[in-house]
C-alpha cells in the first residue's frame, strides 16, 4: 500500500472522529444553553406571577374580611394600600388551614386562573423566638420556672426587646421589657394557689427596628397535669377583628379570653354565644405587632388555655414540590412583606410541567 | 514527491480543523457567563424591597441622619436572607459619602454582585436627601 493512501486514510479517520466529537460536544454545550434560555423565560413569567399574588388585591377586594366569600380573582394585597408588598391581615389569615374560614388550595388554584402553574406559599416572622424550660423551683407558696428564651435568625442571635406574659386560671402577669442579645434567661414565679396548665407568651421586637417582630408560646404544667397539644379543646379562628371559638367537645365553659400585644393587653369582650361556638371582639392595637389571643376555660373539671395569633402566621399553603424536581420546573422567590406594619418573610414556590 | 506529500498536508489540515473547532468551543463556553449575571436581578429585587420596607416609616432616613450605622447594618442583616452579603454606602445630595465606615456584613466574594440605587429623604425637621448604593452577593 502506498504511503499516500495510509496518510489519506489516517487523515480521513481523524476528520470523521473530529466531526463526531464536534457533534457530541456541540449538543452537550448547546443543551443547557437552550434549556437555560427556556428557564430564563419561565423564571421571568413565574416571578411576575409571584409579584401579582402579593401586589394585587384580588376581587372582590374585601374577600378576606368575610369568611363566606370565595375570591373570583386571587390576590393578597391590602386594598388601597400606599406601600407595595403590604398584605391584608384577613386575606393572609384565611390561608391558614387552622382557621375555620380558611380557603382551600383548590379554590385558590381556580381563582388564580392559571391551569399550568402550581404554587406553594410560606409566610413567617423574620426571626424565631425559641423557648425552653430549663429549671423549676417549687417553694411553699409559689413555684419559680426558669426559661431560656432565644431570638435567632438561621442560628444567628438577634438583639431584641422581649416582653413576657404568663396566663393561668384567673391569672395574668406581664413582665417588664428585657433586652436580649439573642439569649435570655427569664424567671417566672406563679403562686401555688393558681391552677394551670400555664402559658408563657414571649413577644420580641428587634432593637434596630420595632416593626421586625416575632413571638413564641410555651405551655407548661403548674399545679396541673401536662398541657394537651394545641387545639385539643377549642379551634380559634381570628378574622376581621372577631375571634370565633369553636368547641371540640360539648359541655365546655369558657372563662377569660385575652389579647396580648407587645405593649398592651386587654380582656376580650364576648359578642355572641352560639350552640358550639362563641365570638369575641378583637381590639385593633395601633402597634405593629402580632396579637396573641389566649382563651381559657374548663372541660368538666380540667382547666385549659388555648391560643392563636392574629394575623394567623406562620402559615404554609399549596402544592408539595418535594421530590418533583425531575418532573417540573420549580422556582423560588423571596419577598419582604408587611402586615399591619409588622415585617414578615414570604417565600413563594411556583412550578409547572417540565417543558 | 508532491503527490506523496498530499496525505501529510491533509493531516495538517485535520489538525488545523481541530484547532479551529476547539477554539470556537472555548469562546462559546465563555459566553455562558452572561447568563449568571442576569440572575443577580433576584438579589437586586430583594435588596430594593429591604430598603423600601426600612424606608416605609422613615427609619432609613432616621438611621442616616443620626449616623446610626450599627442599627442600619443590623436591620439589613435581619431583613435580608441569611446567605446574602451586602455593602451599603450612603451619599448626600452632592455625592459626598456620609458613612464614615463600611456598612457591611462580610466581603462580597462572588462573581455575581447585584447593585441597587435608592433615593431616600429624611423625615426630620431639616430636609435631607440621601442616595444609597447597595451591593449584594450570595455568600460562598
Amino acid at each position: 500500500m502506498p504511503a499516500i493512501s495510509i496518510d489519506t486514510f489516517f487523515a480521513c479517520s481523524l476528520m470523521v472522529l473530529l466531526v463526531l466529537s464536534a457533534m457530541a460536544t456541540t449538543s452537550k454545550l448547546l443543551y443547557p444553553q437552550i434549556n437555560n434560555a427556556i428557564d430564563e423565560a419561565l423564571s421571568e413569567r413565574y416571578r411576575e406571577i409571584s409579584k401579582y399574588l402579593l401586589l394585587n388585591e384580588g376581587s372582590p377586594s374585601n374577600w378576606g374580611q368575610n369568611g363566606q366569600i370565595i375570591p373570583e380573582n386571587f390576590g393578597l394585597a391590602k386594598a388601597d394600600s400606599e406601600n407595595p408588598y403590604e398584605l391584608d391581615i384577613d386575606k393572609v389569615s384565611r390561608l391558614n388551614s387552622e382557621n375555620i374560614y380558611a380557603i382551600s388550595y383548590a379554590k385558590i388554584f381556580t381563582a388564580l386562573k392559571l391551569s399550568d402553574v402550581s404554587f406553594r406559599m410560606e409566610i413567617k416572622p423574620v426571626f424565631d423566638v425559641i423557648i425552653n424550660l430549663t429549671a423549676t423551683f417549687v417553694k411553699a407558696n409559689d413555684a419559680t420556672y426558669q426559661f431560656e428564651i432565644s431570638t435567632k435568625k438561621s442560628g444567628i442571635p438577634i438583639q431584641t426587646k422581649l416582653k413576657c406574659y404568663v396566663i393561668a386560671e384567673n391569672y395574668l402577669e406581664a413582665s417588664p421589657f428585657h433586652t436580649s442579645n439573642g439569649e435570655n434567661n427569664v424567671n417566672i414565679t406563679i403562686p401555688n394557689d393558681v391552677n394551670g396548665p400555664a402559658i408563657l407568651v414571649a413577644l420580641a421586637k428587634a432593637v434596630c427596628d420595632s416593626r421586625i417582630m416575632s413571638y413564641g408560646v410555651y405551655a407548661f404544667a403548674h399545679n396541673s397535669i401536662n398541657p394537651k397539644p394545641k387545639s385539643t379543646f377549642l379551634k380559634l379562628s381570628p378574622l376581621n377583628y372577631t375571634l370565633t371559638t369553636s368547641f371540640v367537645y360539648p359541655e365546655m365553659n369558657l372563662s377569660k379570653a385575652y389579647a396580648l400585644n407587645i405593649n398592651y393587653y386587654s380582656l376580650l369582650e364576648q359578642i355572641s354565644n352560639g350552640n358550639q361556638s362563641l365570638t369575641y371582639n378583637l381590639p385593633n392595637f395601633v402597634d405593629p405587632s402580632p396579637t396573641i389571643i389566649v382563651v381559657t376555660g374548663c372541660n368538666s373539671t380540667n382547666f385549659f388555655a388555648e391560643w392563636t395569633v392574629y394575623p394567623h402566621i406562620p402559615l404554609k399553603i399549596g402544592a408539595n414540590f418535594a421530590g418533583l424536581d425531575a418532573l417540573s420546573n420549580v422556582f423560588t422567590y423571596n419577598y419582604i412583606v408587611s402586615i399591619n406594619s409588622a415585617i414578615y418573610e414570604c417565600t413563594i414556590w411556583l412550578g409547572g410541567p417540565k417543558q | 514527491m508532491r503527490s506523496q506529500n498530499k496525505g501529510q498536508i491533509r493531516i495538517i489540515e485535520a489538525f488545523l480543523a481541530v484547532l479551529v473547532i476547539f477554539s470556537s468551543f472555548t469562546i462559546f463556553s465563555n459566553l455562558t457567563v452572561t447568563r449568571s449575571v442576569e440572575k443577580s436581578g433576584d438579589l437586586a429585587s430583594i435588596g430594593l424591597q429591604a430598603l423600601m420596607k426600612l424606608d416605609s416609616n422613615g427609619n432609613l432616613g432616621k438611621f442616616i441622619d443620626s449616623k446610626n450605622w450599627t442599627a442600619l447594618r443590623d436591620a439589613l442583616d435581619i431583613v435580608l436572607p441569611p446567605s446574602v452579603c451586602f455593602n451599603l454606602t450612603a451619599y448626600d445630595e452632592t455625592m459626598n459619602q456620609v458613612n464614615d465606615y463600611a456598612i457591611s456584613n462580610g466581603a462580597l466574594n462572588s462573581q455575581e454582585v447585584a447593585f441597587v440605587e435608592y433615593v431616600c429623604a429624611s423625615q426630620g425637621v431639616v430636609f435631607h436627601c440621601y442616595i444609597i448604593y447597595l451591593h449584594l452577593a450570595v455568600a460562598k
